[in-house]
């Protein structure tokens, strides 16, 4: 039975105190296993938004497609399922972390770019490989990311 | 940067650890807490009482995924006076275990 009405502790106590606490973040950081079929969701999301290039028609008369704010909106859906399937919201993630989910916003910008011209060179078939990338890319990212708040908590 | 505080309500030893794990986070599952440290439901709920009722933890309830009834996840959360206090509280651990360090 723990006694409710502590007393300074002793040194050796207060360090075993500090080292417990480090000990439990570890434990955390050591449970939770990445929702690997949640971060293949973020890929499918990034895949989607790839594929959108497929019906835009680059040139003049082009005009961004839709899909960005539909897959704006799943991603969040999704960011939302994860906190709910690990059981942790995390207030901050570390700095490999937010470099990872901005490599995953470069290179979906940059293969909705390859995407385009794609389809302006008649190519409209190979975007199928770019949305195949995105899919790889963010699913790997996501988890690298998710990976670093994790030993971020453990760090911490 | 906050000054050393030795906080009696933080320095019961389920409770330190609680705060511990939720200090990083800004929100921690009911049942992560309770596998975490290896306590009953009873037990973990008696301490976060203790705690809601100081104003330093929040418990907020959502709709559970993994649960197909009624029951919902409770999310538990440091408030900042929560936060203050328990960084100054380390602080003060810190000072009392340098010696040992």
């Amino acid at each position: 039975m723990e006694n409710d009405s502590p007393i300074r502790p002793s040194a050796r106590e207060a360090a075993a105190s500090l080292d417990d606490l480090a000990a439990d973040r570890a434990a955390v950081a050591d449970a939770v296993r990445v929702p690997r079929g949640l971060m293949a969701a973020f890929g499918g999301v990034a895949a989607y938004w790839v594929a959108g290039a497929a019906s835009a028609t680059p040139g003049v008369n082009y005009e961004p497609p839709t899909t960005g704010w539909l897959a704006l909106v799943v991603a969040l859906v999704i960011a939302h399922l994860v906190h709910r399937e690990v059981g942790i919201r995390f207030r901050t993630m570390g700095a490999k972390a937010y470099g990872a989910l901005a490599a995953i916003v470069l290179s979906c910008l940059a293969l909705f770019s390859v995407s385009l011209g794609l389809v302006a060179s008649g190519l409209t078939w190979a975007v199928v490989l770019t949305s195949l990338a995105a899919f790889a890319l963010t699913t790997w990212l996501a988890g690298v990311a998710y990976r670093s708040a994790l030993e971020q908590l453990r760090r911490a | 940067m906050p000054e050393a505080r030795f906080d009696e309500v933080i320095h019961a030893p389920v409770r330190l650890r609680i705060c511990g794990l939720l200090r990083r986070v800004d929100g921690m599952d009911f049942g992560v807490l309770r596998d975490t440290l290896s306590v009953t439901d009873a037990t973990l709920s008696k301490h976060l009482k203790t705690l809601t009722d100081a104003g330093y933890v929040t418990l907020k309830k959502s709709a559970s995924l993994a649960r197909s009834d009624a029951r919902r996840m409770t999310w538990v959360g440091l408030t900042a006076d929560g936060r203050s206090v328990f960084d100054a509280h380390i602080l003060a651990l810190r000072e009392i275990a340098g010696s040992v360090e």
